[in-house]
């Protein structure tokens, strides 16, 4: 039997202390996170943030000419809408679902009253805006410095750990708008994953058969966000008390 | 009282300013100081006036590229504000000049009581994000050309003078390509007359031109 949803099933939540957790209950409403939907566009006044509970929430960085790259990936270790209660409003990027899944939001006003009282929501909010802030650094670097197959085995690595099974429903043409590159450039780098036998590759979904392997194909970028992410909630007791 | 020249402090309702003054010490950045390593503790942060940090990231030990740049109008020392002790990138001095200095454990007691010090904070951590994602997608889609135009009005506009001093071995660490890539790029933008290069000085000759010249992004980011 599939397991109740609860906000727990959001690592951010379920760091809260009780207390907190029980206060915000019944302010959080459980919404689908369907795959595509936007969830803020770029320069867009934002209504709520979102907790994830499953599925994969793409942070893309919109240029003026339309084209876009992913800048961060948020599944159920994190938030969506910084911009809330960083109060800066709006950002230069669009969040869109990049795996269906679900959420509990909290309306704008909401956040904004509950991070300014301080304590140990804003202090966890704060922290995951310094992980967020890792993995976009490390994601600018990335693009910059690394071969698109090293990319490719980062971005596969940073979705499984955000999935609860090693199959992505996703086409090239959309990792490709990923990655910022072209369709052309990912398929060649699927080819040869799938031909050493890391993944498998067919009609839009991805199967990642050897994760070890992936992992000793990865450029570094994937372990500097991880262990980021990895602090963050070690140090959640530390943040509780 | 002479007129605050960090426009983040500057922000500050007077009496938390005051508060705070107390605490901060007049330093001066020397070209090429290093302020923080990369997973090293953080003992004070600054508040730059003239002056000019570049945060710079590592790859397998070596300098990468730059994804934030510090001047008048931010802190250098942003993961204390966020609560956390260590830095994860290096902060590199750029453009010497004077600062305010903070101790570590001054700085997070000051933080805790001062209300509209977190805001004014938290919207320029707001900002520093904003500009490291523009610089993940600026470096994957624009040319060296018009991410080094992007990158001296940048340093212009913090700086607040249309020259100043950039080795080639420098510039290519911030923008993340090869020297020769530096290098023509820099060419191309003195044979349009936009800017003058020699001996590691650089000299904005046409500003609007190189607006012109650089990204779109420049114009995102100015504010």
């Amino acid at each position: 039997m599939p397991a109740r949803r609860t906000p727990k099933q959001n690592h951010l939540l379920a760091a809260l202390p009780a207390a907190d957790l029980l206060r915000l209950m019944p302010q959080l409403e459980a919404v689908p996170l369907p795959l595509g939907a936007l969830i803020y566009e770029s320069d867009g006044e934002q209504g709520h943030v979102y907790f994830p509970t499953s599925g994969i929430v793409s942070l893309l960085y919109v240029m003026n000419d339309g084209a876009s790259a992913e800048i961060a990936v948020v599944g159920n270790e994190g938030m969506v809408g910084i911009a809330l209660f960083m109060g800066g409003g709006t950002t230069p990027s669009r969040a869109v679902v990049q795996s269906a899944g679900r959420a509990y939001r909290l309306d704008a006003r909401r956040i904004k009253v509950e991070f300014a009282r301080g304590g140990a929501l804003q202090r966890l909010l704060l922290r995951y805006t310094q992980a967020l802030i890792t993995q976009m650094t490390q994601t600018a670097v990335c693009n910059r410095h690394h071969l698109l197959e090293q990319q490719l085995c980062r971005w596969l690595l940073l979705s499984l750990d955000r999935l609860p099974s090693s199959e992505l429903v996703m086409t090239q043409q959309l990792i490709a708008n990923m990655l910022g590159v072209r369709r052309e450039g990912v398929a060649d780098a699927a080819g040869r994953l799938q031909a050493d036998g890391l993944i498998s590759y067919r009609r839009g979904r991805i199967n990642v058969l050897d994760r070890a392997k992936l992992e000793e194909r990865v450029c570094e970028c994937y372990a500097v966000v991880r262990r980021e992410s990895e602090r963050l909630f070690a140090s959640h007791h530390a943040i509780a008390a | 009282m002479a007129a605050i020249a960090n426009s983040l402090l500057a922000a500050l309702p007077r009496k938390s300013y005051l508060r705070l003054l107390p605490g901060l010490i007049p330093v001066e950045l020397g070209f090429g100081e290093v302020l923080y390593e990369p997973g090293k503790p953080i003992r004070d942060v600054y508040f730059p006036g003239q002056s000019l940090v570049s945060l710079l990231t590592l790859v397998e030990g070596h300098l990468a590229l730059e994804v934030g740049l510090v001047g008048r109008e931010g802190m250098v020392g942003v993961p204390l504000a966020l609560g956390i002790g260590a830095s994860p990138v290096r902060a590199l001095v750029q453009g010497a000049g004077p600062a305010l200095r903070m101790s570590a454990a001054g700085f997070r007691r000051e933080l805790s009581r001062s209300p509209p010090l977190q805001r004014e904070l938290y919207r320029y951590v707001h900002t520093l994000m904003a500009q490291i994602s523009q610089t993940a997608g600026c470096n994957r889609f624009h040319v060296v050309e018009a991410r080094l135009a992007r990158w001296l009005l940048m340093t212009r506009d913090r700086v607040r003078s249309g020259e100043f001093r950039m080795t080639h071995e420098f510039l290519s660490h911030m923008l993340g390509v090869r020297r020769v890539g530096v290098t023509e790029a820099a060419s191309a933008l003195q044979r349009r007359k936009l800017i003058e290069y020699s001996r590691g000085n650089i000299k904005i000759l046409d500003h609007r031109g190189l607006q012109q010249a650089a990204c779109a992004c420049y114009e995102g980011l100015k504010d």
